[in-house]
């Protein structure tokens, strides 16, 4: 049984439509990342995994369970971090953690979830005095008090500074390495290249590719380019070798496309002509690029409204 | 962690109730501004009333302030805080987004209301002994003659106006609409139960609605007890009525965002 099984969602807000057609199966133990422009569709999808939406068409199933009629049952063993969630504010971080832990049947020790996350200086802090960053860490601490089996992460390290942010991914990496399953909605491709085992594009409120990180690369068709620096360079170097696709000189700065194992062969080549080539650089194609290349948009340009 | 057993739909224990309680309890005692309601303003209108009512003895010894000004304060104290201020503190809570977080925890709807209710009681209680100890010293009023009776009627007032205060919550599309909504229906309530001069002062049919009404209901059977009679039963089952109604409709149409 899949943990996470989605199946043709749709969703609309009067004249919107917020999930056009989305289906997505997450197996047991897999951190799923679901990656998309603003007002693609992620958040309504997951908010309807969650149970907090009800869809228009299409079924939902969680460990099994339907998020609506079997609420009850779902809440025990999902863990939900959602971005416009607010926590009592007059509360302190132990307390919120008290409060919380005592709805579930089997949490988790409270002072160490707080150290997890590296509040414990901050815990008798009341919620409302944390900073951005500090309430966000303590968001995602409270989506594993009820010890989950399956754990739907909303942008989990909006708004941290990089220390935070790794401390906040190890965290994840743990809860991995338990098999806990993981969705995981995310605006930072280094936290989906570095977490995720699956990604799902979505745009348009539609899947438009699923896939390993690095099979997503691949679907976009990339190819590697190694540059390199050389004095007065023949391009004709190159003619024979079979994995280079492309050349471009330009002054001294050398760029060559191409696919299979680039680097090997550009070395050789250029060995064997004897050419002194500096600064040489393999550039591999990252997720950012698959992204631009899948969607027709920068994925950079198109979240900076948001943050 | 791995095994994926078929989870059982436990639900959070008494002690959870409590800590929710306690929680809410906490929100309110450090917001200092969230007290002048239920505790400032039962002082007020009891001394705006008592400094008008007369304090001539009736045969029972008694004066008008103890039967008819005394009961009417307590239930307008009860049905602003049940029907106006609850719903404006429910919408806060949703406004916020704390309840949309709480609904995608084990927590059901029933505990954040019940929670609600007994902090907000347990405050007026606060309020109207204060309200009640002014009014002893300053207008001499007496306690009823039928305190058990009386005790049973108020608590009676509560659940009903707090009943109602929740299915404004539950009924009204935004925050704003259900301040709007409590209000108005406040005041309908109160107009049709003798809030504004005696309800002999209204047409015979109105006044019958009105009297089987959650306000006019609880001013008659606080009033009756205060002078030591029996509060009719028609009276009781309206106040009854109304929290089972008002109860049932808003748990169906909680909504957590």
């Amino acid at each position: 049984m899949p943990a996470i099984e989605v199946t043709q969602l749709h969703k609309r807000y009067r004249d919107t439509i917020a999930v056009d057609d989305v289906s997505l199966t997450v197996e047991s133990g897999e951190v799923m990342g679901v990656l998309g422009r603003n007002g693609a569709g992620k958040t309504t999808t997951v908010e309807t995994i969650a149970g907090i939406r009800r869809p228009d068409r299409g079924e939902v199933r969680v460990m099994g369970l339907h998020p609506i009629r079997q609420r009850r049952e779902l809440r025990q063993v999902l863990g939900v971090q959602i971005q416009s969630a607010y926590l009592h504010g007059a509360l302190t971080v132990r307390e919120l953690v008290h409060l919380y832990r005592t709805f579930y049947p089997n949490p988790v020790d409270g002072a160490e979830l707080i150290e997890s996350v590296g509040l414990t200086d901050q815990r008798n802090q009341r919620f409302e005095k944390l900073s951005g960053g500090q309430q966000q860490r303590l968001s995602v601490a409270l989506a594993l008090v009820g010890n989950p089996q399956v754990v739907i992460l909303d942008e989990l390290t909006n708004g941290l500074d990089p220390e935070a942010r790794r401390k906040i991914w190890a965290l994840v990496e743990r809860l991995r390495d338990r098999g806990v399953t993981i969705l995981l909605v995310s605006h930072l491709m280094e936290e989906v290249e570095r977490l995720c085992d699956r990604v799902a594009l979505i745009d348009a409120g539609r899947v438009i590719a699923m896939d390993t990180p690095t099979g997503l690369i691949k679907q976009a068709g990339l190819t590697e380019t190694v540059t390199f620096r050389a004095e007065a360079f023949d391009p004709s170097v190159f003619d024979r070798v079979a994995v280079i696709n492309d050349v471009e000189v330009r002054g001294n700065q050398v760029t060559v496309a191409g696919a299979g194992d680039l680097l090997q062969a550009v070395s050789t080549a250029l060995v064997t002509h004897g050419v002194i080539a500096t600064e040489t650089r393999l550039r591999q194609p990252t997720l950012d690029d698959a992204f631009l290349t899948l969607t027709g948009y920068t994925f950079t340009d198109s979240t900076e409204g948001s943050q | 962690m791995t095994t994926t057993t078929v989870p059982t739909a436990t639900r959070p224990g008494l002690r959870s109730w409590l800590v929710l309680m306690v929680s809410d309890m906490k929100m309110v005692s450090r917001d200092t501004a969230g007290l002048v309601i239920p505790i400032g303003l039962p002082m007020l209108i009891l001394v705006m009333n008592g400094a008008s009512a007369g304090t001539e003895r009736l045969p029972n010894g008694l004066t008008v302030f103890d039967i008819y000004v005394l009961p009417l304060v307590l239930v307008m104290v009860v049905g602003t805080i049940g029907v106006i201020n609850m719903p404006s503190f429910l919408s806060y809570y949703r406004r916020s987004g704390i309840l949309k977080r709480l609904g995608v925890t084990p927590a059901s709807p029933a505990m954040v209301l019940v929670a609600q209710v007994v902090v907000s009681f347990l405050q007026t209680l606060i309020g109207l002994a204060l309200a009640i100890g002014v009014s002893m010293v300053a207008f001499s009023a007496s306690l009823p003659l039928s305190l058990w009776t009386a005790l049973g009627c108020f608590a009676l007032a509560c659940l009903a106006m707090y009943s109602v205060g929740m299915l404004v919550a539950a009924v009204s599309p935004t925050p704003n609409s259900s301040v709007a909504i409590g209000l108005i229906l406040f005041f309908l309530l109160g107009a049709l139960g003798g809030m504004f001069g005696g309800n002999e002062m209204l047409p015979d049919a109105v006044a019958r609605v009105g009297e089987m009404l959650p306000f006019g209901a609880a001013v008659q059977a606080l009033s009756a007890a205060w002078a030591g009679e029996t509060p009719q039963l028609s009276h009781i089952i309206a106040l009854v009525a109304t929290t089972v109604i008002s109860g049932a409709i808003s748990a169906k149409f909680f909504r957590w965002e």
